[in-house]
């Protein structure tokens, strides 16, 4: 049992399941924390960095 | 042929003109021959970070269909149009059918009339009340201190 939501395909729109793997500083979580399967993790650290550069995420909380 | 999704940011303060930009971005891809599948209008949306000093972003998602040596025209006229602040272009297998997220949350939200005004009054005011917050909490913190002290 993962308590992630998990998408069928990764999009880097869905920010509210991203959200899920950056930390409280705007970090990706590594997997061998939460704990997701490698490939899922690739796709998830694609969408998360496709999403920061359109500032759908930030990269970091020092953004002023 | 390949499919795009193209993402594109437009400055904050032109939202009221995004019908004459949308007519003109959609002759300059119809003049390099690309094919627009779907128009998505999200609208205005927080900037996590703030890019060239603006702290809102107009986007717009497009899925297009065109030749990939024409994608360079659109670039270089894209990347001197000084109301994009930001865009990405997606080549992408197949086209989602469906609504994105981004485009659904901005449906729910946008009931409520005159949004637009009330973001630019936003805005404009924004900067002033952190500044008075601030400086209440460093007065309440000096005040809190100085009753310590005493």
């Amino acid at each position: 049992m993962s308590k992630y939501e998990l998408p069928k395909k990764f999009d880097y729109k869905d920010i509210d399941i991203l959200k899920q793997f950056i930390t409280e500083t705007g970090k990706i979580i590594p997997a061998r924390v939460s704990g997701v399967s490698a490939s899922n993790q690739r796709k998830v650290t694609k969408s998360i960095k496709i999403a920061r550069f359109l500032a759908l995420l930030p990269y970091t909380d020092m953004h002023q | 042929m390949k499919k795009y999704e193209a993402v594109i940011v437009l400055n904050p303060n032109l939202s009221s003109k995004v019908d004459n930009f949308k007519k003109d971005f959609e002759k300059l891809l119809k003049d390099n021959s690309f094919n627009i599948v779907k128009t998505e209008d999200i609208g205005r949306r927080q900037l996590a970070y703030s890019i060239a000093n603006h702290n809102k972003g107009h986007y717009i998602l497009f899925n297009l269909e065109g030749d990939p040596s024409k994608l360079l025209e659109i670039e270089t006229k894209i990347k001197y149009n000084e109301s994009i602040i930001r865009h990405l272009f997606l080549v992408v297998k197949e086209h989602n059918g469906e609504d994105s997220s981004l485009f659904v949350e901005s449906k729910n939200k946008k009931p409520e009339a005159s949004e637009v005004e009330k973001d630019k009054e936003d805005v404009k005011k924004d900067p002033e009340p952190v500044k008075e917050e601030d400086v209440e909490d460093k007065s309440e913190a000096k005040q809190e201190e100085g009753e310590d002290n005493e």
